[in-house]
């Protein structure tokens, strides 16, 4: 092996201590980077789930303020809190004209991201007294709030959140959405199971 | 006639009434329950269906790109230092283009890292994922190594530009220096920003990328306009953003500097010819030697070089 040269050897040196620097951040970071925080949203928080909260206009800051193209956040209906309502408010328009068929010509969802669904046999001359699912299509929702507005209390049941997805949520250190929502729904806490 | 006017006039004010009529008031709407019917209410054998979960956060995926990442930045290292070839490394840039730039939609990138790492470091409140950890620390360690690998092989902004050079003109030494020292304003201004209190964080870097919103498809049309007019001026200056703007190359030309290994321009004495000099469109060769932290490892010089068989390997370093 061949003797090094001073100017190798400071290399060497300066190499080693850039390594050691860039080993102690690395350190200091890992040991922070422990926890596995991700945006949530508290749902007594958001204005469009919060209970009490009535007559206020919708807020659609998830659905406008993501910088994803269909936002990270998505409605989600609580299956087992859902009235299954024949006329569900978070369905159909219910301000809208109604149709020949008595229900309400008009849908909320700017999206038609809204699957209504009989459960069962209808009778048809009796089509109210019937259970119905609403299934949300997640690659529709962009999570404008709409349905989440009119399904809580007193029109419906609450059973329909925002929730964050989490696989696409690019959990942006500051997320645009959490900058813009006007209730601070936003956290970085540990995702529920 | 008149009459057949006020008569379809009155028609349409009854039709109008009517229709007002049907229009339930919100407040008129009746909730049909009170609470929420069961399995057995319904009954017909239904069964409530699972609510939908956020999938989880795939970390397979990240691992994937980690190791990706790591992988194509060694395969730079060994194509641009020990193969010296300029369709290799064309071709890796290529590849990386696509899955990190079109496949990945340009997220996460060390570039934008910088802020995010910044952030962890200086916020008590808040971390960063290992993923992000590895992602930004990776190209600063091959710079020690091996110099700018990262820029001339695997960064997708880098690549976008690589791809749009079509004929590369010489940016005058100086302006060129001058221009150089925008990216580290840039630099400070980012990681400053990064460091305020939460509220007026701002992160610059991701939000004025030029080029992410052609790897979505969407962005901001002023961003699209500054990315277009970057992919412009690329056509006839290398790399314009990677060279006077990238904040992440400012800090990768720092480690660079004290690279184990870099691109190495060993030419013959008779073969002074200066050719590789004019084939260099970032202005990193210096008579005729590689400028470590400014050559961003794309192999063109190698490529230009008319004896580059015998410029080739460790002889050639031995005899430098």
């Amino acid at each position: 092996m061949s003797r090094l040269t001073r100017r190798e050897m400071l290399g060497h040196a300066a190499r080693g201590a850039a390594l050691v620097g860039m080993g102690g951040v690395t350190a200091y970071l890992t040991v922070k980077a422990h926890d596995t925080y991700a945006w949530e949203i508290d749902p007594n928080k958001c204005i469009n789930s919060q209970l009490g909260a009535l007559g206020v206009e919708i807020c659609d800051a998830c659905a406008t303020d993501c910088v994803l193209p269909l936002s990270a956040v998505r409605a989600v209906n609580h299956y087992p809190e859902c009235g299954r309502c024949y006329i569900c408010p978070a369905y159909f328009e219910i301000k809208s004209a109604v149709g020949p068929d008595g229900l309400p010509s008009e849908k909320l969802c700017p999206r038609d991201a809204i699957e209504r669904k009989a459960i069962g046999w209808i009778d048809p001359d009796d089509p109210a007294n019937n259970f119905y699912e609403y299934v949300i299509d997640e690659s529709l929702c962009n999570g404008c709030g709409r349905c989440v507005m009119a399904c809580k209390e007193p029109a419906g049941l609450g059973s329909i959140r925002l929730e964050v997805r989490h696989d696409v949520c690019l959990d942006c250190n500051r997320c645009s959405i959490s900058t813009a929502c006007p209730e601070d729904a936003y956290e970085r806490r540990e995702p529920a199971a | 006639m008149r009459r057949a006017i006020h008569v379809s006039l009155v028609v349409a004010l009854l039709l109008a009434f009517g229709l007002s009529a049907a229009a339930q008031d919100p407040a008129d709407y009746q909730r049909p329950v009170d609470v929420a019917p069961t399995d057995e209410v319904i009954g017909e054998g239904y069964v409530t269906p699972e609510v939908q979960r956020p999938r989880s956060l795939a970390p397979w995926r990240q691992v994937l790109d980690m190791a990706l990442l790591g992988g194509a930045l060694l395969l730079a290292a060994w194509i641009v230092l020990k193969r010296r070839s300029r369709r290799l490394a064309f071709a890796l840039t290529v590849v990386c283009l696509a899955y990190f730039g079109f496949y990945r939609e340009g997220c996460i990138c060390p570039i934008g890292s910088i802020q995010n790492v910044a952030v962890a470091l200086a916020d008590p409140n808040h971390a960063v994922p290992y993923f992000v950890i590895g992602i930004f620390m990776l190209p600063l360690l091959a710079a020690l190594f091996f110099g700018r690998v990262f820029c001339g092989g695997v960064c997708a902004l880098g690549a976008i530009q690589e791809l749009v050079l079509l004929k590369p003109i010489q940016v005058p030494p100086r302006l060129d220096r001058a221009l150089g020292s925008l990216k580290w304003l840039y630099l400070v201004a980012a990681v400053a920003l990064a460091v305020l209190p939460a509220a007026g964080r701002d992160f610059i870097i991701c939000r004025f990328d030029p080029f992410v919103g052609f790897f979505r498809f969407t962005g901001p049309v002023h961003m699209m306009l500054i990315g277009g007019a970057f992919l412009l001026l690329g056509l006839f200056v290398g790399r314009p953003y990677c060279r006077y703007l990238c904040p992440y190359g400012a800090l990768l030309s720092l480690t660079s500097r004290l690279s184990w290994r870099g691109v190495s321009i060993t030419p013959d004495r008779e073969l002074d010819c200066g050719l590789c000099n004019k084939a260099c469109p970032y202005g990193a060769i210096e008579e005729m030697r590689a400028v470590r932290t400014s050559c961003l490892a794309c192999a063109r010089c190698y490529e230009s070089c008319p004896v580059h068989l015998s410029c080739r390997g460790a002889d050639a370093e031995a005899a430098s």
